[in-house]
């Protein structure tokens, strides 16, 4: 006997809507390639720029330096946000309320410009500019940590509420001091929780830095920037910059990938590369 | 109140005096006291909300009292005694004394991204400085003793409700406590599985550590238990040695309450 051939129904809406959507995309991409006024060639020729390349390292630099100092103060105001004392949680939630609610260019903006109402910082007979310790890249790394330790505030704090309270209790009962216990037993659990949204906040930083191009601050938007300033290459320079955000994002993103198998894997347990991270913290705190 | 069951010459390893507390306007201890001596075992009944938890909390100071005193081997627990105030210890302090003093929660809490192993060294390791190889092998030696030998990598997510509870039992005696605290123990667990937690606790009662339970298996209250404490609405109503305690309750309170547990 011969079994039928299955045949899948035919979703002639989500064809038609396919369909549509090829044509769109087609006719876009053949109206940017076949435009007159981009010179593609000039493509190639600043991709790997010396100007270029220098900005880029700025904007990893400004990414891992402002996600590493937000990630330390976000961990501070969480737990101050939860301590049972009412003027430290009452200090972190005026930090997140202002932070978040106020625009990251503004911020930028202000601390570029913070000599304008602290003009210089004398400390008995130490004298020193405002103008001269608060440089572009100063303000900028002081901007963009800032604003981002309320956003991590606010991940870790969930990070550690998600910990079971009997954790706490069990640790405690077990004679272990509250920094032994945050150390020990309760972050290494949140970091379960925690580790994929400072994922998504890390990616979506290195696009975030090139607001600090407002105040020059030779990240790779300001390069190219000053690369069209000059040539008036302005599109061809704005891809050239595009592809670099995302080939970063996207190399993010799969390192992201990947530390998150990892954590899927181990359904409780902390996962290796964090033991191993933490270890390598205690062990340099014993050292010195 | 008479302190019954106590020859004369072994001083109380706990001794509980007019131990309140309230939550907010909630009067949950109304004046407890207690004494129990070295490897006496005292099972705590009672009808729920009655204060038993937290009263076996405010032992090792989780919960703060609102009045009165616990001494731990003539201790004071959580607090120094200064004039005629009491002032709360650091945390620090506080961690030091909670180290003599063992504790078993109903809902296990084992340590969740650490394995068995660790859950019961680190303890030790980390707040009696004992040293790593020493700590592990009395986790093992400990782990045998809680029939679970060979579980050490397991993490608690892979044991039984059973097996974690002997875990945590294992964890709270590499302490080497002067004193276990249990509250509910098996409440948590399949009807199953409650005999193997009961079994352990027996041997560590025959072994002459000193417990605290708080419980609903009469069955073992009455074997198992030297003394019985009968609590309601924030107060002792009765206590007796088990057997007369069960079999020949005086109180009203008690009576309609083990008449409800049959
Ligand atoms: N943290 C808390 N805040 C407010 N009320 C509480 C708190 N902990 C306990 N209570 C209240 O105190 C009373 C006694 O609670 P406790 O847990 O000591 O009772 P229990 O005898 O252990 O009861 P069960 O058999 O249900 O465990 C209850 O009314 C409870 O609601
Ligand atoms: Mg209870």
């Amino acid at each position: 006997m011969t079994t039928p051939k299955i045949i899948p129904a035919r979703n002639w809406g989500q064809r038609a809507v396919a369909l549509l959507l090829i044509i769109i995309v087609a006719l876009l991409v053949s109206l940017v390639a076949t435009s007159r006024h981009i010179i593609w060639s000039a493509i190639p020729q600043y991709i790997f720029d010396e100007t270029i390349l220098d900005g880029i390292k700025l904007t990893i630099l400004f990414t891992v330096l402002s996600m590493v100092i937000s990630i330390i103060a976000g961990a501070i105001l969480a737990m101050m946000r939860l301590s049972p004392n009412p003027v430290l949680s009452a200090f972190a939630s005026l930090y997140i309320w202002f932070f978040r609610g106020t625009p990251l260019l503004v911020q930028i903006i202000f601390w570029f410009n913070i000599q304008l109402f602290i003009p210089s910082i004398d400390i008995g007979s130490f004298h020193v500019d405002t103008n001269s310790i608060i440089t572009a890249f100063i303000a900028a790394l002081l901007a963009l940590s800032l604003n981002e330790a309320a956003y991590m505030a606010e991940i870790i704090r969930g990070g550690l509420m998600a910990v079971d309270s009997g954790q706490h209790e069990a640790a405690k009962a077990l004679g272990y001091t509250p920094g032994q216990a945050m150390l020990r037993i309760i972050f290494p659990q949140a970091l379960r929780v925690i580790i994929p949204p400072i994922g998504n906040q890390t990616i979506s930083m290195l696009k975030t830095t090139s607001l600090v191009s407002i105040v020059a601050a030779q990240d790779l938007l300001t390069r190219a920037q000053n690369i069209y300033a000059r040539n008036f290459l302005i599109i061809e320079l704005l891809i050239v910059a595009s592809i670099w955000y995302l080939v970063m994002t996207t190399i993010a993103s799969a390192i992201q990938f990947i530390v998150e198998q990892r954590l899927g894997k181990s359904t409780n347990q902390t996962p290796g590369f964090v033991t191993n991270a933490l270890r390598l913290m205690r062990a340099e705190g014993r050292n010195g | 109140m008479s302190i019954p069951n106590i020859s004369p010459a072994a001083s109380p390893i706990v001794e509980a005096v007019d131990v309140h507390k309230s939550f907010g306007s909630l009067d949950v201890l109304k004046g407890i006291n207690l004494a129990v001596s070295k490897g006496e075992v005292v099972c705590l009944l009672g009808p729920s909300g009655s204060g038993k938890s937290t009263f076996l909390r405010c032992i090792n100071h989780l919960e703060r009292m609102t009045r009165g005193r616990i001494f731990v081997d003539s201790r004071l627990i959580g607090y120094h005694e200064r004039g005629d105030a009491l002032y709360e210890m650091s945390s620090k302090d506080l961690a030091a004394q909670r180290r003599d003093i063992g504790m078993v929660f109903q809902r296990f809490n084992l340590f969740a991204h650490q394995d068995v192993l660790t859950n019961i060294s680190q303890p030790p390791i980390l707040n009696r400085g004992t040293p790593r190889a020493e700590a592990l092998d009395r986790a093992r030696e400990l782990l045998k003793m809680v029939d679970l030998e060979g579980r050490g990598s397991a993490y608690p997510y892979q044991l039984s409700g059973g097996q974690q509870q002997r875990v945590a039992i294992a964890r709270a005696l590499a302490m080497n406590p002067k004193l276990m605290l249990f509250d509910e123990p098996t409440s948590a667990l399949d009807p199953e599985l409650v005999g193997e937690v009961l079994n352990v606790m027996r041997k560590l009662a025959a072994d002459g550590m000193t417990m605290i339970v708080v419980t609903h298996e009469l069955s073992f209250a009455r074997e198992v238990a030297d003394r019985i404490i009968f609590m309601d609405q924030g107060v002792v109503v009765e206590e007796g040695p088990a057997r007369e305690l069960l079999d020949n309750p005086r109180q009203q309170r008690t009576q309609a309450f083990l008449r409800r547990m049959h």
